[in-house]
């Protein structure tokens, strides 16, 4: 009998004749999969799921998998450029890195001295582990304007969560929770911020109930003990009441609230606004549906909430996540074995301690862009797009003259992205560093070459709340690419920061660890470290807020002049606050489901990815696509009160026949023009990004819930 | 002799569609050996029936691939792997209109027929099958002898309270 291993590493090299395998760690999302890298003749030659990770558990997603064709694509940029013709004329130059790097030190320096270091905007995409080297770049620079996508994207659950409890509490799916409710999120396809699929796939193995809710059918949703088929955006009035059902049912936590949380009363008489005949009327959910979730949540112990960006691309952001929040605590799930947990971290310098936040001038921190508006985005020093456009635009409330974006393609992924294009048009100088020349970088004046990671050395997972740090190996040398971290260490001694930095970024990461005694060469040959694993830790120590108390009555938002409570706000376009508007678009518009394969703008290049999409698509139910005269695979335009765009229609049963589901971030790199078709499918040519229909304390934008027409595009 | 299998549980099955980027990666032909279709949605009295279903060869009992090629390019192994031998197929395509399962696929470049041959170039070497090797994150690809993992499909159904 033939011994079969999973993985079997040793036995792959000696029957492919591999050189050697490296272990590293993932990053084609968030970052997050141990990998086993495969090298031969200095190439990489297969990637595989690392079985000793403990993330991961040794499988893998199609990206991971898919690396090497992105890393080895054709029209990678392997060296730096500086355009030689008109902006978004496609004509480059190649350039030296040092050309590169003293033309952006230069233009960074006369435009601190001439509009001051506010004027310069460092940005970068979705989290791609160099926020905090971007952040130190910026801070120590003194420019309060980092451009990221942190209002609207997992910087509102840290906000939130570290203002209710002092840190994202992140669910214990190694110690198995009973109930899982999945909150606007295809956990299994996105792997979001602290998680994979892979864990909560087998916490439903081992028996957890499931309640699913999102507008849109997914397997999870027809897997679930209860699904609730919600109407967009009406997540808040949903979960307000599902506790009311939970305080007035008296399924809470006593011991939990009677000594662990702030603001009971309040909050009480705030979730009996929210009966469940008027939850039923917002949010289009049976009521009974509602009962049956609440108590099938709240009695079944211990529980967790898998939640991700859907709640936070709305108008009611901030609130959305602190009322999930409250639901895991008042029914006693937080930081809770098998619940969610308030992880530590190892002993190493955090993301905030090396981002630098502490030494950027106070006077310079009370210019951050929107930060009189979007007061908590301020506090954790993020900030609204449009401040950044209008800035550019209209020199309001002071001129942004330069923008360094890195691993960012706003043009695709920011709201209003004609604005967002004509604000790249205008800036004076603008920089990108990335691994294509992408519609955004197209308008560049010059473009690096971003390392992917199998190009680097990193302490992976460096900012997140689950608990681990793992080394990223670097494996290859892919022309004469560079990691973000290196090339801002380089460029930090051009402008003049060099004593804050280091000789080389191998020695910014001994700095990282040093508290744990262990130098850089001393973690790669570990698999990982892991924080103390300690659950109720608010026993003896309280949690980390104002009060010591969970806050389910927010003394910081109080303070900053917000409503402390959750309450629920209409959507700003919707048949209920816009009847006017849904006269003539008379369909509810959802975006940004997450597809395998894509991240994002990412991935549309590697030919295994590509295939499994090969257009953007349009789901419709089909008594929609009846009424409307759309067939299955047509061509549709899709309009919104802003513009249109050309989807590709599905017809889709799991579907309210009031909604559709279009996808984001859709440009075409197989199109050789500078453009590359980037108006031709991009959703955010039909998004609003006006900062009334932002979220008041984030600033997050109503991205995924708009009003559309749809029809079938004329040949 | 061994009997092995490739079996997937398909209720498990997210439709994240990594074992088909596996078996990319291992083969560089056009066809796809492995891919994974939506089944429904539909409404089945009060309930919404949505699967993804891997479509893969079956490596049948008794094949009628292996009984409609006229070359006999395609035989059972001894341990159940169905092999399609690509050296000798002529690209007639009488199997592929034989596969029940829609299995099988033609190379137009090659003019030869494809599909999956359970890896065997693995498996014989003491591997497991690329799609199956610890890829998948629902842990529903499994290889090896099908009563065994037939077992640890029932044993899993039972455990599981979700539709």
């Amino acid at each position: 009998m033939k011994e079969f291993k999973y993985s079997n590493w040793a036995r792959e090299i000696e029957v492919y004749g591999y050189d050697s395998m490296v272990k590293s760690h993932c990053r084609m999302c968030h970052g997050g999969c141990g990998v086993l890298v495969y090298v031969k003749d200095g190439k990489i030659k297969k990637i595989a799921g690392d079985p000793d990770c403990p993330i991961n558990h040794g499988t893998l997603c199609t990206k991971g998998l898919a690396s090497a064709e992105l890393v080895y694509h054709p029209d990678r940029l392997t060296y730096p450029v500086k355009r030689i013709g008109p902006k978004g004329s496609g004509k480059w130059e190649r350039i030296t890195w040092d050309e590169a790097l003293d033309t952006i030190a230069e233009r960074m320096l006369s435009y601190r001295d001439s509009y001051g270091a506010e004027s310069v905007v460092l940005g970068y995409g979705t989290g791609r582990e160099n926020e905090a080297v971007i952040y130190r770049f910026a801070n120590l620079f003194g420019s309060p304007n980092v451009l990221t996508a942190g209002h609207f994207c997992y910087g509102p659950r840290i906000a939130t969560s570290i203002i209710t409890c002092g840190s994202n509490p992140i669910v214990d799916y190694e110690n198995h929770p009973k109930c899982i409710m999945v909150w606007g999120n295809n956990v299994v396809i996105s792997n979001p911020d602290c998680y994979k699929g892979e864990p909560f796939s087998v916490a439903l193995d081992e028996g957890a109930k499931l309640i699913v809710v999102d507008p849109r059918l997914t397997r999870a949703a027809a897997r679930a003990n209860v699904w609730l088929q919600l109407r967009p955006g009406t997540d808040t009035a949903l979960a307000l009441g599902m506790c009311n059902v939970i305080v007035n049912e008296d399924l809470y936590d006593k011991d939990f609230v009677e000594n662990y949380v702030h603001g009971w009363e309040p909050f009480v008489q705030r979730v009996n606004e929210y009966p469940l005949d008027r939850v039923e009327q917002i949010t289009w959910v049976p009521k009974e549906k509602i009962l049956e979730a609440a108590r099938l949540y709240a009695t079944t112990k211990p529980a967790a909430i898998q939640w991700g960006v859907a709640i936070e691309q709305q108008i009611n952001c901030a609130d959305n996540d602190r009322v999930l929040m409250h639901l895991m605590g008042i029914t006693g799930n937080i930081d809770r074995k098998g619940g969610q947990v308030l992880f530590k971290p190892p002993n190493i310098r955090n993301v905030g301690q090396f981002g630098a936040h502490g030494v950027l001038p106070r006077d310079q921190r009370d210019k951050r862009l929107g930060g009189d508006m979007f007061r908590l985005a301020s506090r954790f020093s993020i900030i609204n797009p449009k401040c950044v456009w209008d800035a550019i635009l209209e020199e309001k409330p002071y001129p942004v003259k330069m923008l360094f974006l890195i691993s960012s393609n706003p043009v695709m992924t920011r709201d209003n992205a004609r604005e967002v294009y004509r604000a790249l048009e205008e800036v004076d100088f603008l920089a990108v560093a990335d691994f294509f020349i992408t519609p955004t970088a197209e308008l560049a004046d010059i473009v690096l070459p971003a390392a992917t990671w199998l190009e680097m050395d990193y302490i992976a997972d460096f900012w997140k709340r689950h608990g681990y740090i793992l080394p990223r190996r670097k494996v290859i040398q892919v022309g004469e690419c560079r990691s973000d971290h290196e090339m801002l260490n380089d460029l930090a001694h051009r402008v003049g920061m060099g004593e804050h930095w280091w000789e080389d970024f191998e020695k910014a990461l001994d700095w990282i660890l040093e508290p744990t005694g262990l130098t850089w060469q001393d973690f790669k040959k570990l698999d990982f470290l892991r924080g103390e694993v300690e659950y109720e830790k608010y026993r003896k120590d309280g949690f980390s807020t104002p009060t010591r108390k969970f806050e389910l009555h927010s003394t910081v938002l109080e303070k900053m002049g917000y409503d402390p409570l959750p309450q629920y706000r209409e959507t700003p376009e919707s048949p209920y606050s816009t009847p006017e508007v849904y006269n003539e678009f008379p369909y509810i518009l959802i975006t940004g489901k997450r597809l395998p394969g894509f991240f994002h703008t990412e991935n549309r290049q590697a030919p295994s990815l590509r295939e499994l999409h090969t257009d953007p698509i349009v789901e419709i139910h089909p008594d929609t696509a009846e009424k409307e005269s759309i067939k299955d695979g047509d061509w549709v335009i899709i309009e919104s009160p802003r513009g249109r765009i050309r989807h590709r229609a599905k017809l889709f049963a799991g579907l309210d026949p009031r909604i559709v589901a279009a996808q984001h971030a859709w440009w075409f790199p197989e199109k050789k023009d500078p453009g590359h078709g980037w108006a031709e499918s991009n959703i955010n040519i039909l998004t609003d990004n006006s900062y009334k229909t932002c979220d008041p304390a984030m600033g997050a934008s109503s991205v995924r819930t708009l009003l559309c027409k749809i029809y079938p595009e004329k040949t | 002799m061994n009997k092995y299998a490739l079996i997937i549980d398909d209720e498990l099955c997210w439709g994240c569609r990594t074992c088909e980027v596996a078996c990319k990666q291992e083969y560089d032909h056009q066809v796809k050996f492995i891919h994974i279709q939506e089944d429904g949605p539909r409404v089945e009295g009060n309930e919404f029936v949505y699967f993804h279903r891997p479509s893969v060869c079956q490596h049948c009992d008794e094949p009628p691939c292996a009984e409609a090629c006229p070359e006999s390019a395609i035989a059972k192994r001894q341990d159940g792997i169905v092999v399609l031998n690509y050296d000798t197929c002529t690209g007639c395509q009488n199997c592929i209109e034989a596969c029940p399962y829609n299995a099988i696929g033609f190379d137009e470049e090659k003019q030869t027929a494809l599909k999956c041959n359970l890896c065997h170039h693995r498996v014989d070497r003491g591997l497991i099958p690329a799609c199956a090797d610890n890829v998948c994150l629902a842990h529903c690809i499994y290889f090896g002898d099908p009563a065994s993992i037939n077992e640890q499909i029932d044993r899993k159904r039972r455990k599981r309270q979700t539709k």
